[in-house]
């Protein structure tokens, strides 16, 4: 194609390729629609551009956006200039985040879903309950479980929802840092599990080949079919259907809409910067939370000269970021047998003990905690380390293979103040404007940041460690986990809410948002799993029900017994 | 344009005993493998200088031949579109910053009394650091001190430091990274801290290199965790595509 022009209708186009659009691709596909899929970056094949090339990865941005090419800015409120940072960087590729993330992936729990009913309102927070309930979502995360592949010891959560299926693979044998970490959870009394992971491991039941064991993990793309990634299992599966396109290096830039507030298609820009129309009877945003935001408020028509579907205002209000925050320990070498912190694919046993509310605590909410990675050699990460020298030279001889680290997933409350907008100065690549995060962390954030990670300093201390380093959360979030949530709350009510318990933008009703963005409130567990799900769920809907020309409502039973103080 | 994804493989190696230089003047070449020997200085193991990192720097620094290795170790990639464009951008400022880096240096020897830094002695070189980085030189680590820490980004890059700190980041980048961008000669660094490593990219690939060993392998899961007993399987399948989950698993030991 040389010119511009407008391209011949399908039935849905998603636009970004990673956990959200990956399941609603190989649904709809399956389901027999025509379906084209957009990612604004390339197409990359794993058997051919991956390895363990820790520079590459880790230092030389392979796969993280370059900030110079797709900048971001940040604030921590309305009233300071914002800055130009690479706030939550997911991988602008085919299977997105999924192509290199670690890859924790465990189940929600029901109580995620019923966030306000369980503790009211928090001042200042915008607490709010899910359009749908932990059962609603269990038999999507068994597909999910077992059509992309997650390793995880069934049972082992104590306190964990229902399930309808054991997990499909078996956990990696435990790291000695693993073990250290197990053994002095076994002395606090602490239940520790093997974290869910979004990889195989030998032992599966799904007929791949687990060959990775190198450990080159986090932040790694993986040469063979070791992780589940969307773009190794369900880009291929949609491939597989001859009802579905990918568009790689295509740029999404704006979401066309008729007077009615109806959806026509997209505009995009190609590799060479060639524009092109788009036409749909669906369109599917997932870009993740901070650009699926973005391009709704780029998306100015008519009828929504605010963005998209954005009646109620609140497009890119209610965001969370789960800071990932940690504490190191040093142990000494003369006296310990190796850790071996290079070890393993990323985490080696987690726990959930501190999940659920307890107001002793003096913050509600919790998260997850995991003993991870201390990283290959360029990247080992010490806090304070000394940085040249024979101090530097020493801490990384005596401390490489005798130093752990557990870390901990921040739930952030939402806030309404705590937003994506556009940035009035600057532009990305294409000229269009960038999104502007404003973030500052709730008060319960700060203090579950405290709590927990100096309880990660007494099970580092239990397992013998002869110094801890605490790395809390500071005055701002810088996004660091790399997962976003809210932006484009679900809910029943269109004046509190943008889309409903399908995704579906309460006024744009062939719009639909899969991605994290409609999570009402952050979760205590990474959200790949549940994105996936979700999608699925929704994907489902839209091909059995919206586009039979029906409707339907999620059920929700009254609420008993919830144990409110 | 041609996309990441179609990136040509372009031979290149990198001989880690070369003198040649792609980037730097023959006195810029001194003057920071000095400074990268007291960065990462030699003691009873190699340091900066026996693992070649003026040679990765060097070839790093020459323009973006040498950014991204192929997968598989047998040459360099060549970067097309706007990922050129913008490593070509990085690269100048990088330039700049070592011509500029090297006279700053050198300047700062001055106010030492020596002609210049390649030729002070190591204790003038580390006083020359120290002001050049506007911190005194890092101290061992202590035990006896508690310290707090804030959360920051995932990742470390090279952009927007100053030179100190983005040579401090390089001579280490070129102690540890794979030996194929021109600095870890024959793995020093790996084996002056223990990191196995892989003999070659292309054994990170095949399933040739492996960490397996390092796992641990004696153990079974109920005698690790506190309340765990077997494996739950369900036994029932009332939850077949889409149908409800009695959620009732059995415990297979």
């Amino acid at each position: 194609m040389n010119k511009s022009g407008t391209l011949d209708a399908v039935d849905v186009v998603i636009v970004g390729l990673g956990a959200g659009g990956g399941p609603a691709a190989k649904v709809l596909s399956e389901a027999g629609y025509t379906v084209i899929g957009f990612d604004k970056g390339p197409w990359l094949r794993h058997e051919e551009h991956y390895s363990g090339d820790e520079l590459k990865f880790q230092n030389r941005s392979y796969l993280w956006p370059d900030v110079k090419l797709m900048p971001r800015t940040v604030r921590s409120d309305v009233n300071s200039k914002a800055r130009i940072f690479n706030f939550s960087p997911v991988p602008s590729n085919v299977g997105g985040g999924t192509s290199h993330m670690a890859g924790w992936t465990p189940r929600p729990r029901p109580s995620d879903f019923i966030f306000r009913s369980l503790h009211g309102d928090l001042h200042g927070a915008s607490l709010a309950d899910w359009p749908y309930r932990y059962e609603h979502l269990e038999p999507y995360l068994t597909k999910v479980e077992w059509e992309y592949g997650i390793s995880g010891l069934t049972g082992a959560e104590k306190g964990a929802g229902f399930r309808s299926k054991p997990y499909p693979s078996a956990p990696l044998p435990p790291t000695r840092f693993g073990k250290a970490f197990y053994d002095a959870c076994k002395k606090l009394d602490i239940n520790a599990f093997p974290l869910p992971m979004s990889h195989i491991t030998k032992d599966n039941a799904l007929g791949r080949e687990a060959i990775n064991r190198t450990s080159f993990w986090n932040q790694y793309g993986d040469p063979t079919a070791t992780r589940s990634s969307v773009a190794t299992t369900f880009i291929p599966d949609a491939i597989k259907t001859g009802n579905f396109e990918v568009r790689a290096n295509s740029f999404v830039k704006e979401v066309i809409v008729d007077d009615q507030g109806v959806a026509k298609g997209v505009i995009y820009v190609d590799e060479d910067g060639i524009e092109f129309r788009q036409e749909a009877r669906v369109v599917i945003l997932s870009l993740g939370s901070i650009e699926s935001a973005r391009l709704m408020l780029l998306s100015k028509s008519r009828r929504f000269p605010d963005g998209l579907a954005n009646d109620s205002g609140l497009v890119g209000k209610n965001a969370t970021f789960h800071e990932y925050i940690f504490a190191v320990g040093l142990f000494d070498k003369d006296f310990t047998d190796p850790l071996y912190g290079f070890t393993g694919n990323y985490q080696s046993g987690g726990s959930m003990e501190f999940y659920e509310t307890d107001e002793n605590r003096g913050h509600i909410g919790g998260g997850i905690i995991a003993t991870t990675q201390i990283g290959q050699p360029i990247n080992m990460i010490m806090p304070g380390k000394p940085s040249w020298g024979q101090a530097a030279k020493d801490s990384d001889r005596d401390f490489f293979n005798y130093s752990m680290k557990i870390g901990f997933i921040l739930q952030d409350m939402p806030q309404e103040s705590n937003r994506v907008d556009l940035d009035p100065d600057v532009k990305d690549m294409w000229g269009l404007p960038v999104a502007r995060i404003t973030n500052k962390p709730h008060i319960n954030d700060t203090a579950m940041s405290r709590w927990q990670i100096n309880k990660n300093v007494e099970i580092l201390e239990a397992a013998g460690a002869i110094r801890t380093m605490p790395v809390y959360l500071g005055d701002e979030f810088t996004g660091n986990s790399c997962h976003q949530q809210g932006s484009v709350r679900m809910g029943v009510d269109p004046r509190k809410s943008v889309l409903n318990e399908w995704g579906q933008a309460h006024s744009a009703e062939n719009v639909f948002v899969l991605d994290g963005a409609g999570f009402p409130t952050a979760m205590g567990v990474n959200p790949t799993l549940t994105i996936m799900a979700h999608s699925w769920r929704c994907a489902d809907y839209i091909a059995k029900v919206y586009l039979k020309g029906r409707t339907e409502k999620t059920v929700l039973e009254p609420l008993k017994n919830l144990g409110r103080k | 344009m041609i996309s990441k994804s179609e990136w040509e493989i372009v031979p290149l190696t990198i001989d880690p005993d070369s003198s040649k230089k792609l980037f730097f003047t023959d006195h810029e070449w001194e003057t920071i493998e000095a400074a990268a020997a007291r960065i990462i200085p030699t003691d009873h193991d190699p340091g900066a200088k026996e693992a070649r990192v003026i040679v990765f720097i060097d070839r790093y620094l020459s323009g973006i031949d040498y950014v991204y290795a192929a997968a598989d170790g047998s040459g360099f990639l060549r970067m097309s579109g706007r990922d050129a464009t913008a490593a070509r951008v990085s690269n100048e400022i990088f330039k700049a910053m070592y011509r500029e880096g090297v006279k700053d240096l050198d300047h700062l020897a001055g106010e030492f009394g020596s002609k210049n830094f390649k030729e002070s002695p190591a204790e003038t070189q580390d006083r020359i650091l120290e002001k050049l980085s506007g911190r005194p030189k890092p101290e061992p680590i202590r035990f006896d001190i508690h310290e707090v820490y804030y959360s920051r980004l995932q990742g470390n890059t090279d952009q927007d430091k100053t030179f100190f700190d983005t040579l401090c980041l390089h001579v280490r980048q070129g102690f540890y990274s794979d030996p194929v961008y021109g600095g870890n000669k024959d793995q020093i660094g790996w084996k002056v801290i223990g990191f196995p490593g892989p003999k070659s990219l292309k054994d990170t690939i095949d399933g040739t290199y492996t960490t397996d060993p390092y796992f641990v392998h004696d153990v079974s899961w109920p005698e690790l965790l506190l309340d765990f007993k077997g494996v739950a399987v369900c036994k029932v399948s009332c939850a077949t595509e889409g149908g409800v989950c009695c959620g009732k698993l059995e415990i297979e030991s």
